[in-house]
């Protein structure tokens, strides 16, 4: 299990696309694929999103993620991080930040890698047990 | 190294400004040059900016204040001088929502921002070409949803891009400099 993290518009889909040669994968924009598929998973805190507005709990959101990383199959998650702002006044808006905040450290507690993409730069920040905070270190 | 292209970007307060400003200090040339693109809105504001200018002044900088059509600084660029453009972000908040007067937003002409984008493209290239070294200044504020996407998508863009072409990419997290390229 993969991680790819970073802000908006840092070219973390680009990335992938990049590095990935391997066609098994399918690709899912702001959906879950079926359990046991190997997937590109993108946009997930859309997801969370859609799913909130349908009034789901977020006990049935991380339900549904825990399931399918406890699945077969391989699977690459772009998550977008939306951490860093201020705590707004709307209680959706809140509650989006705080769902997604809970799964990504859910999914980061379980993947085997993650990197970080800062404006199409890629640091490994979990999984290769090097010091990657060292730019030379990198390919 | 010679027409030395450097990115640095950070949150608000991080010391990207001060670092950016050491790192031209640091470089050979003629002259500095402080190329600022912030607008004052208000009299804080207006005070901040004069101070900081008059602190430059004082340490051998030229201010050209600049806050759109950043090809108008081309002629005033000389051979070894060193540049230093605070900042991409400002910038493009002025770019983006010009017209805000006549009510025609840049943002929502089509072709008007990416008419934009190509000249600056092509002024960063012609300021590298003269000077020793060229450093960037940008903010972080991709990390949360905004409800200007166009800004944000412009913003990507652009940093991508200063990424891809820089000889160096500097992150700042609260005054220490962490080197990404």
């Amino acid at each position: 299990m993969h991680i790819i993290f970073g802000g908006a518009f840092n070219g973390k889909r680009q990335y992938v696309k990049e590095q990935l040669a391997d066609p098994s994968f399918s690709w899912h924009e702001t959906e879950l694929p079926a359990l046991g598929q190997t997937a590109i998973i993108a946009g997930v805190e859309q997801w969370i999103r859609k799913q909130l507005e349908e009034r789901q709990s977020e006990q049935a959101i991380l339900a549904a993620v825990q399931q399918l990383v406890d699945s077969p199959g391989e699977r690459i998650w772009i998550l977008t991080d939306i951490s860093r702002g201020i705590v707004p006044l709307d209680p959706l808006e809140r509650q989006w930040r705080d769902v997604t905040g809970r799964t990504y450290q859910y999914l980061f507690k379980q993947a085997r890698h993650i990197t970080r993409i800062w404006y199409g730069i890629p640091q490994t920040i979990k999984g290769d047990g090097q010091n990657e905070y060292l730019y030379e270190n990198r390919r | 190294m010679a027409h030395e292209l450097i990115f640095i970007s950070g949150g608000v307060r991080s010391g990207k400004s001060a670092y950016a400003e050491s790192l031209a200090r640091k470089a050979p040339g003629e002259r500095r040059l402080y190329i600022a693109s912030g607008v004052a809105n208000d009299s804080e504001m207006a005070e901040r900016i004069t101070r900081h200018r008059q602190d430059r002044a004082k340490d051998g900088w030229w201010t050209i204040e600049q806050p759109q059509q950043l090809s108008a600084v081309l002629p005033l660029i000389q051979p070894d001088d060193v540049v230093l453009w605070d900042c991409v972000t400002t910038w493009l908040a002025n770019e983006l929502y010009e017209g805000f007067e006549q009510g025609e937003l840049c943002v929502e002409q089509p072709g008007c921002m990416d008419q934009k984008w190509k000249e600056l493209q092509k002024t960063i290239d012609a300021i590298r070409k003269q000077a020793t070294r060229f450093v960037i200044v940008s903010n972080e504020i991709l990390d949360e949803p905004l409800a200007a996407p166009q800004y944000q998508e412009w913003l990507g863009k652009i940093h991508q891009w200063l990424t891809r072409h820089a000889d160096q990419a500097i992150e700042m997290e609260n005054g220490v400099a962490i080197r990404r390229k």
